[in-house]
């Protein structure tokens, strides 16, 4: 058993060694996804393949809790120098997504395994339908890139030739993969590097139980932060504007039961898989990582001296039923599901709001939408494709403080490019770049603003994608008295007789002259906004953060020449009727669930999961096409008895039977 | 009053000083050529009165050392006041002018934050809100071709405003100044005819780097120092010369160089990082003179550590660095820092698991051994426990020790974790190091550096204590301790170069045409840097240190590569010391790869004058220890105490013990051996 007292000692090595990866990987990748993206991670795992340390500084936040264990026992006689790897979403449920490369190696002391250590890259490129791999389009993984199930990539110390042939064969940017696969085994090898020096310092036996303790350590602080919250069962569900191109809104419901030091995830409600890439992989693990990232944040929000480690995902079991979009059956297409996994984040935001609505935020804007580029230079005669800025969204309010503007929240790890880089090396022309007007939800703390961009180009049919965006129906929600944020949006030519509002399409193409103006959604407001000081309402509109209107309309703030009316928004104040319920969502959603009730949906769930998995998106999509102006659980039911009358061949569950038991 | 009584001091005395203030203390290292003595001295500093401690000090060199000011010909000065006034937010106010459609740059700055997994992540606040900024009508592209001309009538109106609010000063910033910095120089020459009381500087004639967020950054802090640090350096030059010091100031610079104090009036943003660049230059210059050529620096306060890599027996030069919370984007000597040092507060967390940190106890109320209110266990607290501190009076007589203190604050924890009291400071200790450890080897794996081939050097008030204890935890083989720890950055001062920096953003493919533009661009830097020199006042000769900013076509960030003026007209030259470089610092190349030449660079150095350190005859032998005291090292044990000033050259003791001097107490493991060489410093190895 390892000496408690001092086991931050043995945690600083082990964020040391993870450190130390992070670094090497970061200094020798070649691709500017790695470099610059940081669309990486590193970890180092103890022998059943827990992660138990990974870097704080550097790289993605989302696979602290990540175990190999199901890739790593898909490969059998592991001899020292030997590296595995896998991108298949469907074969260990390690990676999530194909240009997602995940390698492990494992650490010897003699014989024995002591430890791996681990890291993902995301490729430029896997091949496939699309360039890049992603496509919201996509229907199945076959169109996602070449997948390699777990298997060896070096074998004691020599790369498998083969392997590294088949993938030149299948992708697009072959160097610029190699390139930084062979970079995370310098990663992988300094960690193992690393470890040994451990194991010098504390000894194999001490190593090995200090190991053990520090995951224990990371269970007992997410116990110790779920003790402290009260029993209870809170339900939220949040939506995704589309399931697919131009369709129907993907809902994602939670129900949330805390219980003493354990908490259940119920993801059931929560929509059919779909026949778009915004499926997630989870393969229905319980503590699958990429279900619990909203829970780290939450944790760590909480308690910022967590551990990070599997051991805090101990406490915690999702319950994702099998053919939902959070745990799909092979060959569902998963691409794009970073865009769900910020929705699957702000339904878990929602719930920890209700169950400690003192310390939490709203909503953040929860759309890290990622712009690209193809153009031409007309000097150089030569096609360029480049990545724009990331057009995210501001944090919500938080207890003290107002939402941190532009960005924040589960999104600050992005990082923009500066206007002159990407002018100097893209023909485009940028016409703003900053914060957008009344964009944060009012409230007591006010929701951070969202972004603003807008750029010119000059080459016919340059085209755009905006990948990653969301929330141009549904906002970013407001609580406690908060107001939902100012919505997403994406349109050319503004303020011209040409102006072209796109709304949620991520595409577009663009003719010489065309200006291109993408706004993200803010985060939501927090607290009554009557209750925010007038001179903070004040300082706002001297900012340009609010409107003179929005300062009278939503805050009950009358200023005139800069200065505070007291006595007119002591009058306008007095009159406004107090917020209630605990969240804001704005008319949208409002007038959404007006027709589509919480009734209407458990009816949907109960139909589509009677069904088998390849006709439930099907159905969906039909019942939403005929349910018209009818609402509530009558609505769907008898859209879902005129798409049986359409197509006898559907498969004719026995609903009430299966209520019945 | 030890001063050579054979000279007739006055009449041929030559002294130079080096002076660097601190948080807590100025310290003072003078050095007398003619006979080769050296002096050090700490003074308490006055933040009522800032300057006053100057007077105090060269009064104390007079009493001690008998200095006249009158023979003073080199007067070398780093200062906290700048870094302070972004720290405190105490600077001026300031307005922004900008490209209408760009004026939240600097809140929006390059996005990424730290914390990055809390729900409360943010960025700080600029220093310039965003009412005080302004959006003009102007428009320059990425070629340097202009589309829109800065529009004068929104100017008028915003200067108008910026009256109005009673600011002091005006940055002005627009999108490519870095391609041409005429319509930044327009607006400024437009800003001074309507407001002469404002003082402006440009985005440009700062520092012209290419992109936005860091040029505007880097203007912006040096606008906001501006009038304090001028008003500081001025009563500094008035003082002196009141003194009737002949030698007009110096400032060390972040570069690790030199300039002059009047032109510290207005490049402000250079002197940011005075006292930690030149603490490691002085350790550069120590570790040349004692043969040693890479080196680990460890500089412990009572908030923070700082840590530096010498390699080569050279400070390593980077852009980024921290100040306060923002980053600045000139050359500077590169210094990592940590919340952790003497007075970093231990406490014990709901599992019962100890930490350090990040709480302090700074030097108000400080540990709880000082005596003055603190009663939380600190690190220095730790040491007195497990017996390493309180044998002398501290930092020159002006702290005393009181162990019972500490031994009541430690013990608070030990009863909580239900532990030995020394046992508990030991784990305190233990886990300082550890954090350190974790920054130090990020420091190394972002430099791509194998640490075992590194010599620690630990200096500063805390430096020796942990010194060793954090070298073993980090598997170097030797601690070098200078024999004036305290004064390291003082000596820095006394020993550096004068030095400028200039930049030219050239953003070209590396072919034939790019050659002709670099020579250009060369030859134009060159004659910046030989006017910097002159307008120093140097007139010896000068030293042009040619860089480039390179990089292949396609990557997002650049590396520095040192180049030779004659290889300007050979591309392949260039282009190999690109592939080789590229090569030491990332572990590949790509001979067939496309290069982009992104910044020309050039430092002018002018040398100042060589200092020749005495050198103590070898006497060798065993060192005799002071006495027996009792020390907790896992387990109570008597080890030798020495007193630093007896420790001759060549004497050789074995650890562990302890050593103490006036301003530090060295902390020496079991396990090494120690040696001291011709200039007194201490070299430790460990066993192995």
């Amino acid at each position: 058993m390892f000496d408690k007292m001092t086991l931050q000692v043995l945690a600083n090595h082990a964020r040391a060694a993870a450190e130390n990866m992070a670094h090497t990987l970061h200094r020798t990748a070649h691709s500017a996804f790695v470099k610059e993206t940081q669309d990486f991670t590193v970890m180092l795992m103890d022998r059943a393949g827990d992660t138990f340390a990974v870097p704080m500084d550097l790289g993605a936040t989302w696979y602290p809790g990540l175990t190999y264990g199901r890739a790593i026992d898909m490969i059998g006689d592991y001899r020292p120098g030997d590296v595995a790897f896998t991108n298949d979403p469907y074969s260990g449920h390690v990676a999530t997504h194909a240009p997602d490369t995940h390698l492990w190696k494992p650490v010897f002391v003699g014989d024995d395994i002591v430890a791996w250590t681990g890291g993902h890259i995301h490729n430029t490129d896997m091949g496939g339908a699309v360039p890049a791999s992603l496509s919201r389009s996509l229907t199945e993984i076959h169109q996602e890139g070449i997948r390699f199930p777990p298997m060896k990539l070096v074998n004691e110390g020599v790369f498998d030739e083969q392997i590294l042939r088949i993938m030149t064969t299948n992708v697009r940017k072959p160097e610029l993969n190699i390139g930084d696969i062979k970079a995370l085994v310098g990663a992988l090898n300094t960690g193992e590097r690393k470890v040994l020096a451990m194991v010098d310092r504390f000894g194999k036996q001490g190593f090995v139980s200090g190991v053990a303790a520090l995951l224990d350590q990371a269970e007992a602080q997410a116990r110790d932060i779920l003790r402290a919250i009260p029993d209870g069962e809170w339900v939220f569900a949040d939506y995704a504007d589309e399931d697919s191109d131009n369709a129907n809104p993907c809902r994602l419901k939670l129900t949330l039961r805390i219980s003493g030091d354990e908490a259940i995830l119920d993801f059931t409600g929560s929509d059919p898989q779909l026949a778009s890439s915004l499926n997630v992989p989870s393969g229905g693990d319980p503590r699958h990582t990429i279900l619990l990232v909203g829970i780290y944040y939450v944790l760590y929000t909480l308690n910022p001296k967590i551990l990070l480690n599997t051991g805090l995902t101990r406490p915690f079991t999702c319950i994702a039923p099998e053919g939902t979009v959070l745990n799909p059956v092979a060959p569902a297409a998963v691409g794009m599901r970073s865009l769900t996994c910020a929705r699957l984040r702000s339904v878990i935001f929602g719930a920890f709001s209700q169950a400690v609505p003192d310390r939490m935020p709203a909503a953040p804007a929860g759309n890290n939408c990622i712009v690209n580029v193809m153009t031409r230079n007309e000097r150089t005669q030569k096609t360029v494709i480049a990545a724009v800025n990331p057009v995210v969204g501001g944090g919500g309010g938080m207890p003290h403080r107002d939402g941190t503007n532009g960005s924040g929240a589960d999104a600050a790890y992005l990082k923009n490019t500066p206007i002159e880089i990407t002018e100097t090396e893209v023909p485009v022309e940028f016409v703003k770049y900053g914060l957008a007007q009344d964009s944060g939800g009012p409230g007591r703390w006010r929701g951070g603003l969202a972004t603003q961009m807008a750029f010119r180009v000059f080459a016919p049919d340059s085209r755009i994608t905006a990948r990653n965006r969301d929330r141009s129906f549904f906002r970013p929600w407001g609580t406690l008295g908060g107001k939902a944020a100012g919505l997403s949006d994406m349109v050319v030519n503004p303020g011209t007789a040409e102006e072209r509002r796109l709304g949620n399409i991520d595409t577009a193409v663009l003719q010489p002259g065309d200006v291109l103006d993408i706004r993200s959604a803010g985060g939501g407001g927090r607290g009554n906004p009557m209750e925010r000081e007038p001179w903070r309402v004040a300082q706002d509109v001297a900012r340009g953060h609010v409107s003179l209107a929005s300062a009278e309309r939503d805050y009950g703030v009358v200023i005139r020449d800069g200065l505070v009316d007291e006595a007119a928004t002591h009058a306008l104040r007095a009159k406004a009727a107090h917020p209630e319920g605990h969240f804001h969502y704005g008319p949208e959603r409002d007038g959404y669930e007006a027709q589509w009730t919480a009734a209407a949906y458990d009816r949907l769930t109960d139909i589509l999961t009677a069904l088998p998995i390849h006709w439930r998106f099907f159905t969906k999509t039909e019942i939403f096409r005929r349910i018209g102006d009818r609402t509530g659980a009558a609505g769907v039911e008898a859209a879902f008895a005129e798409t049986c009358a359409r197509f006898p061949e559907l498969p004719r569950p026995a609903p009430v039977a299966e209520a019945a038991e | 009053m030890d001063a050579t009584p054979q000279r007739d001091k006055g009449a041929t005395a030559d002294w130079k000083i080096g002076v660097d203030i601190g948080g807590t203390f100025m310290d003072f290292c003078a050095l007398e050529t003619t006979s080769g003595r050296v002096a050090s001295l700490k003074v308490l500093t006055t933040p009522d009165d800032p300057g006053a401690e100057l007077l105090t000090g060269l009064q104390l060199l007079a009493e001690r050392e008998g200095l006249d000011p009158t023979t003073v010909s080199r007067f070398v000065h780093g200062t906290t006041v700048g870094i302070n006034t972004i720290i405190q937010r105490k600077g001026a106010d300031l307005a922004l002018i900008t490209n209408a459609g760009f004026e939240d740059v600097i809140e929006l700055a390059r996005l990424r934050m730290p914390d990055m997994y809390s729900l409360f992540c943010h960025r700080p606040d600029p220093l310039i809100p965003r009412d005080r900024i302004f959006g003009i009508p102007a428009r320059l592209r990425a070629d340097g071709t202009e589309t829109t001309a800065p529009d004068l009538t929104t100017l008028a109106e915003a200067v108008a405003r910026i009256r109005a609010q009673g600011l002091q000063g005006v940055i002005v910033s627009f999108l490519h100044s870095w391609r041409d910095g005429a319509q930044e120089a327009a607006v400024k020459a437009e800003i001074e005819r309507l407001a002469p009381d404002l003082f402006v500087f440009t985005s440009a004639e700062v520092w012209p780097v290419i992109r936005e967020y860091e040029r505007t950054s880097t203007a912006i802090l040096n606008g906001y120092v501006h009038p304090r640090v001028s008003g500081y350096l001025e009563a500094l030059e008035a003082r002196l010369a009141g003194q009737g010091v002949p030698a007009r100031a110096m400032l060390t610079k972040s570069n690790g160089g030199l300039m002059n104090a009047a032109e510290g009036r207005r490049d402000c943003v250079s002197m940011l990082l005075s006292g930690t660049a030149s603490g490691v230059i002085g350790a550069a210059w120590l570790a040349r003179q004692a043969g040693e050529t890479k080196i680990l620096t460890l500089d412990i306060g009572g908030t923070s550590a700082d840590f530096a890599l010498i390699v080569d027996g050279q400070a390593q030069y980077g852009t980024g660095e921290l100040i306060g919370e923002f980053p600045l984007y000139i050359p500077s000597v590169s210094v990592s820092s940590i919340g952790i040092g003497g007075g970093s507060i231990a406490s014990v967390d709901a599992q019962g698991v100890l930490r350090v940190g990040p709480e302090s106890a700074g030097s108000n109320p400080g540990p709880a051994c000082y005596g003055r209110g603190g009663t939380r266990a600190t690190v220095t607290d730790a040491m007195a426990v497990c017996g390493w501190l309180g044998h002398t009076a501290m930092a020159y007589g002006q702290l005393s020790m009181d162990v019972d203190l500490a031994r009541q604050a430690v013990g608070v924890l030990a009863e909580q974790l239900g532990r030995g009291l020394e046992e508990t400071a030991q784990a305190i200790l233990d886990i300082a190091v550890s954090e350190m450890f974790v920054e130090v080897e990020k420091l190394a794996s972002r430099a791509g550096v194998d640490l075992r081939e590194f010599t620690l050097m630990p200096f500063g008030g805390g430096g020796p204590m942990l010194g060793a204890f954090l070298a073993r935890e980090l598997g170097l083989a030797k601690v070098m301790a200078p024999r004036r720890p305290g004064v390291v950055s003082a000596l820095g001062g006394l020993v550096a170069d004068l030095r400028g920096d200039f930049i030219r953003t050239i953003y070209a493919d590396l072919d034939d045409a790019a050659l002709s533009s670099l020579r250009q661009g060369f030859e134009a830097l060159a004659e910046e840097g030989a006017a910097w020199l002159r307008v120093q006042g140097h007139a010896g000769a000068a030293e042009l240190k040619l860089s480039a900013d390179m990089r292949y076509a396609g990557q997002s960030f650049e590396i520095e590569v040192e180049l030779q003026p004659d290889w300007l007209s050979d591309r392949a030259e260039i282009e190999r010391a690109f592939h080789e470089t590229h090569r030491r610092i990332y572990d590949f190349d790509d001979p067939a790869g496309r290069i982009e030449v992104v910044n020309l660079r050039l430092s002018a150095i002018g040398a100042g004058p060589a200092l020749d350190m005495p050198e103590a005859e070898e006497t060798g032998g065993r060192a005799q220890a002071l006495r027996q005291v009792p020390i907790y090292l896992g387990s109570p044990q008597e080890i030798a105490l020495y007193d630093r000033t007896s420790l001759t050259s060549g004497a050789r003791f074995e650890g562990p013990a302890v050593v103490v001097q006036e301003d530090t107490t060295f902390a020496i493991p079991a396990g090494t051996e120690a040696q001291i060489d011709r200039h007194l410093n201490i070299h430790l190895s460990f066993a192995e």
